[in-house]
């Protein structure tokens, strides 16, 4: 099944932490172990989200470089340093969703057919391990509503976007996202 | 806000679902707001999942090789241990933006502000207070120096940030107060740091006077004008001591 980078592996933590204080110091050895053990999912998370190889490579140098300024910021009492580095992973990748490139990307979206879509989306649910709480809490939405969750995550979709793939008006997509978003909180507190 | 309203806000924010204006509210909440912040760190680690089952793609081999090409030259070690750590990422954005620059407008930012009152409140502390401050902004707006003008005429320029000019290159000071006279250099470094710039003999610094930082060959412009890109630049403002 799918490596998890998220499993509860303290050691592996403590390794990217040390990395992260290394780059922090200005040692680049410490952003190359970074490199090494998160660029090939960050360019697949990268992938999945831009759709386009070349964005997708472009976000993870981005982000690396970001990683680099950003190093002497990161806190382990405040979070994983796999966390910390994916929302800048993430972050880098929306705001090219939302940059002066996006309508390229949007004629790239049409291209895809809702059903691949819904199928990717069944797809990232099988992915999550057995054991997962966010596959428990994800199962008792409604099947339309666990996409629009997953793919807004998946694809950087905003909501307007979502509402236009789902095909109701947008208060509908919000009112569905903020209620399936209180379900997932209350069912993984 | 409430504690409702801030859980909203931070699970769209994580989600991806904010557009550019509501994330650009949104990041600038977070940077006051502790509750938010705290939020959005149980969201991404509630959500964390997903991006793990995203199926791992070999970079370009490359892609690494450009990075750190990107990170610049190897930056000098800190002088005192008190110093803040060397930040060559910087350096090196610093020289990749010059290629993009595109001469836009440096427009105040909330990081100028707070750097400008910090810079005040310092000056209150200080027996004596400069009447000027002028904040330089880097192209990417981000605070890169601050230039402090006093009652006798004294100026000083405090370095902010670790750049450092190239092999061959050296950074140049200039400052500029009158459009026929045109910019006269202050000072000539080979990285920032703190220094009193060489004002003898001008006239006292005036508000809204120009201070820049360009680059130029080693030894500063052959032709005594900035021939070189800006690599920091800002104006003068008076402060609540008065000129």
């Amino acid at each position: 099944m799918t490596t998890l980078l998220y499993t509860a592996d303290g050691a592996a933590d403590d390794d990217l932490a040390e990395a992260l204080r290394g780059c922090a110091r200005g040692e680049r050895a410490g952003l190359q172990r970074l490199y090494d053990r998160l660029a090939p999912k960050m360019t697949g998370v990268a992938l999945r989200m831009l759709r386009r190889r070349d964005l997708a490579d472009e976000v993870v140098h981005d982000t690396f470089l970001r990683i680099w300024e950003k190093a002497d910021s990161f806190d382990a009492a405040r979070g994983k340093p796999t966390s910390w580095a994916f929302a800048i992973l993430r972050n880098t990748a929306l705001n090219v969703l939302r940059g002066e490139g996006r309508m390229d990307l949007v004629a790239d979206y049409e291209a895809i057919e809702p059903a691949s879509e819904e199928a990717d989306a069944e797809t990232l649910v099988m992915a999550l391990s057995e054991a997962s709480a966010l596959r428990r809490c994800l199962d008792r939405l409604e099947p339309a509503r666990r996409r629009a969750i997953l793919l807004a995550y998946m694809r950087g979709l905003t909501h307007g976007e979502l509402a236009g793939r789902l095909g109701v008006p947008l208060g509908t997509a919000k009112a569905w996202i903020r209620r399936s978003l209180l379900t997932l909180r209350e069912c993984m507190t | 806000m409430s504690a409702d309203e801030r859980d909203r806000l931070a699970s769209e924010y994580v989600l991806g679902l904010l557009d550019a204006d509501e994330t650009r509210r949104c990041e600038e909440r977070l940077a006051r707001d502790a509750g938010l912040a705290l939020q959005v760190e149980l969201w991404r680690a509630r959500l964390a999942e997903l991006d793990a089952t995203a199926a791992p793609v070999t970079p370009d081999p490359a892609l690494w090789t450009r990075i750190e090409a990107a990170l610049g030259p190897i930056a000098p070690a800190p002088q005192t241990p008190r110093q803040t750590p060397a930040r060559p990422s910087r350096i090196a954005t610093w020289w990749e933006s010059l290629s993009l620059w595109r001469g836009y407008g440096l427009a105040a930012s909330a990081a100028l502000v707070l750097l400008a009152l910090g810079t005040l409140h310092l000056a209150r502390q200080a027996a004596q207070a400069p009447v000027l401050v002028a904040v330089l902004l880097s192209d990417q707006n981000q605070p890169a120096a601050v230039v402090n003008a006093f009652r006798d005429g004294r100026t000083e320029l405090l370095a902010l940030s670790a750049l450092r000019a190239p092999e061959g290159k050296s950074l140049q000071v200039w400052t500029l107060w009158d459009r026929e006279r045109g910019p006269v250099s202050v000072g000539l470094l080979e990285a920032m740091r703190n220094v009193e710039l060489s004002v003898e003999g001008l006239p006292r610094p005036a508000a809204a006077q120009l201070y820049e930082v360009t680059l130029e060959p080693a030894g500063g412009s052959p032709t005594g004008r900035p021939t070189g890109p800006i690599l920091m630049k800002g104006n003068a403002s008076p402060t609540e001591v008065g000129i």
